[in-house]
């Protein structure tokens, strides 16, 4: 392979690599104008006053930064972020694991359980919210009304600082699991038939199997899910903003959502640009250890 | 057609197309063979009538009316031909508004809060009325109320015409209220100034209904919260200055008092404890209550409704009559090119409404314009008549970039008073939680 590689790489290959660009050059526009130039100015951001209005513009080296570490609001946020990261991202694996071991049982239907399981991936982050404000309504919701038929007292889903964070997890964890749910079946089917074959001769039942078996298989899908979901979660902003909007008390504000606030509503985008640069420097971290931790894996 | 290519084209005919609008002719025509055609069949479409861009953010009843007006308007008026552009109240209109005119080519007119001003005329985001101008319409300070002309002045500028005074106001159920002995020979609410009287004679109407006496709704809704609060202290003769680079100057006894009384009335039999603004507006309407505090709004509502009822300015209750109120106010959003023509067609356009608001009281508003308020059509419109007192005792929001409806700080209140409404948090906790949140803010450069 590598000697066809170099033969090639004779008169035509500058021509080539003219070409290679041309094709290239309509994507990398876009990249160039729309992603990585907004990330080098948003850098430059960070450093000065910018406003929205263009009052107090100048270059303010590292207040930014500083005011940031040193800002409740902040850290609030950050806090909020992390938790949700981890409350939501639990069930959002172990439910996807368990739907797509049940679904995998060769029920009656499978497709229809697929189906089901998997649809309110396609809904809108909007619509989601709808369906859960109206279910958490405390007077007229559908689950304090069925809560009332069991004898229990109605819960405050979004009113309690305690609980409404909660509240946006089930949210979630319904409206996205399905996505999870489809990566574990699909890995699980692809899981050579032999093994269990050989399993049953050896005796094993159906939990052995599945520790046995089913779980190590799934390892490398299981380390995609998490990260995937790690950084899906940490992103998090649409459903809260829809649902709480970051209430009560600021208890469910999310960091994007503090990003939007101080910049688009408070004004100060130098300010804003620099928490998003913080929080670009946590989910780069947060990346760069899911590589390392691959390559020891692999290793 | 001609429209939609007409919106495609820049103001004022054709001119060489920037980046955005090429790409969206190109993609619509297929290519640069249509930049041709578009300068052919726009240009004519344009010379006629001025196209107004108009932005603003009435829905439901409120966005009904203005429709309504809007036609009338252009209806009339050959010269002009007014676009409406309705987005959502709150944080998505400001930040879209906000944004618009700090590029520099907004539409030629919008509708915002008067309380909003002070975020934006400083940082240069709206441009001033020409006052000769106006005049040259009948539009003047004589004709406005003294506080409704003055909440769009800034630095001896206007900066925002009011459509409107919208405070906050008590309606109550005159069943109820008669039941309870509460109404005088004119039928009206007999007045009550003692805070302790209201609260009596709110559990006589409680007596009544056998449900609540009062219905007022503020969950996660900081608007609602601070509408109650700043009436009740602004009520107590109490002043609120917030000026950048100086920590709040407030009253905080006034303050954690007017809390405390608030407290006393969301006891679960005067007023549910925790409420949504839904909730107290269904439970007033199906006669749940005797009185609800609420916008002035939510009359349409109530009128739907079919419940008697009448309404009136928040009882008196700590000497000083007040009221929380904002207007909706017309602004010319910063212009870098301005196109003279669109202007005075923007002058015109917002003195034929502000002539023709009397459809607008109708949706519960206050007209802003003098010679409408003190019309027949209008002095016989009840029950809206009966708080046009409003406009004398109203107060906006206090004056700071980040004040204002739908604004920050309204959401910081509710982030630390809500637990004080809900009997979770002490008065004097919440609202030093609230000045500090005041203060961070005010440390931080006015970025405006």
């Amino acid at each position: 392979m590598s000697t066809t590689v170099t033969g090639r790489r004779s008169p035509n290959s500058s021509k080539n690599n003219l070409h290679g660009w041309a094709f290239s050059a309509p994507f990398l526009i876009f990249f160039l104008m729309f992603l990585v130039w907004p990330i080098i100015h948003g850098l430059y951001m960070s450093f000065t006053g910018q406003t929205l209005t263009g009052a107090n513009n100048g270059f303010v080296g590292f207040a930014n930064y500083g005011e940031a570490f040193g800002d409740p609001d902040m850290w609030r946020s950050l806090g909020n972020t992390i938790y949700f990261t981890v409350i939501s991202t639990i069930p959002l694996v172990l439910i996807a694991l368990v739907m797509a071991g049940l679904v995998n049982m060769n029920l009656p239907a499978q497709w229809l359980w697929r189906f089901s399981f998997f649809v309110p991936f396609l809904l809108a982050s909007t619509v989601v919210s709808q369906f859960f404000l109206w279910m958490y309504n405390p007077q007229l919701g559908l689950i304090n009304d069925a809560l009332s038929t069991f004898g229990i007292a109605p819960v405050p889903w979004l009113n309690d600082p305690n609980v409404a964070m909660w509240s946006i997890v089930i949210a979630t964890v319904w409206w996205t699991v399905g996505f999870n749910f489809l990566l574990y079946l699909a890995a699980m089917q692809n899981i050579p038939q032999q093994h269990y074959e050989a399993a049953s001769l050896d005796g094993a039942g159906g939990w052995r199997q599945f520790f046995s078996i089913t779980l190590p298989q799934l390892g490398p899908t299981t380390v995609l899910i998490v990260i995937l979901q790690v950084l899906a979660s940490l992103k998090v902003f649409d459903q809260i903003y829809q649902i709480t909007a970051g209430g009560p008390g600021g208890s469910t504000r999310s960091l994007v959502q503090y990003v939007f606030e101080t910049g688009f509503t408070g004004y100060r985008l130098g300010y804003s640009a620099a928490i998003s640069f913080i929080f670009f420097a946590l989910i780069l971290l947060v990346s760069v250890s899911q590589i390392f931790f691959n390559r020891n894996r692999s290793a | 057609m001609p429209n939609e290519i007409a919106r495609i084209l820049p103001p004022s005919g054709w001119r060489s197309p920037n980046r955005r609008q090429f790409l969206t002719g190109a993609a619509l025509l297929g290519g640069a063979a249509a930049t041709g055609t578009l300068a052919g069949c726009g240009g004519p479409a344009a010379a006629g009538e001025e196209t107004l861009r108009f932005w603003h953010l009435l829905s439901g009843g409120d966005g009904v009316k203005m429709q309504a007006m809007i036609d009338r308007v252009n209806a009339e008026s050959p010269d002009f031909d007014v676009v409406p552009t309705v987005l959502a109240w709150g944080t998505p209109y400001y930040t879209k508004l906000a944004m618009a005119s700090a590029g520099g080519r907004p539409p030629e007119l919008a509708i915002m809060h008067a309380s909003r001003i002070p975020g934006y005329a400083p940082g240069g985001l709206l441009d001033a009325w020409d006052l000769d101008e106006l005049a040259k319409r009948d539009v003047s300070k004589e004709t406005f109320a003294d506080r409704v002309w003055a909440s769009g002045e800034l630095d001896g500028d206007i900066f925002s015409i009011a459509l409107d005074s919208h405070p906050f106001i008590a309606m109550y159920n005159t069943d109820v209220a008669g039941e309870a002995g509460l109404l005088g020979s004119d039928g009206l609410l007999t007045e009550i100034t003692d805070p302790e009287r209201f609260l009596e004679a709110m559990r006589e109407m409680q007596a009544v209904t056998g449900g609540h006496g009062l219905s007022y709704g503020y969950i996660n809704d900081g608007a609602q919260m601070w509408r109650l609060f700043y009436t009740l202290y602004r009520q107590h003769g109490a002043e609120m200055a917030l000026n950048s680079g100086q920590p709040a100057d407030v009253d905080r006894d006034v303050a954690i008092d007017c809390l405390t009384y608030i407290t006393s009335l969301l006891d679960d039999t005067i007023c549910a404890s925790g409420a949504d603004i839904n909730n107290a507006i269904a439970e007033f309407a199906t006669g749940g209550s005797g009185m609800l505090f609420s916008g002035v709004w939510e009359l349409p509502t109530m009128q739907d409704a079919g419940i008697a009822f009448d309404a009136m300015t928040i009882p008196t209750l700590f000497g000083t009559p007040a009221a929380y109120a904002d207007s909706h106010a017309f602004v010319l959003p910063h212009q870098n090119d301005v196109d003279e023509a669109r202007r005075a067609a923007a002058y015109d356009f917002v003195a034929n409404i502000l002539k023709g608001s009397l459809s607008w009281a109708e949706a519960g508003h206050i007209p802003a314009y003098q010679p409408v308020v003190n019309s027949e059509e209008y002095r016989s419109l009840e029950p809206q008549v009966h708080y046009a007192n409003a406009a004398e005792i109203i107060n906006y929001d206090p004056r700071a970039w980040f004040t204002g409806s739908g604004s920050d700080f309204q959401t910081f209140f509710a982030a630390n008073v809500q637990n004080v409404f809900l009997g979770r948090e002490a008065p004097d906790v919440g609202w030093d939680a609230f000045v500090d949140r005041l203060n961070t803010i005010l440390s931080k450069p006015n970025p405006v």
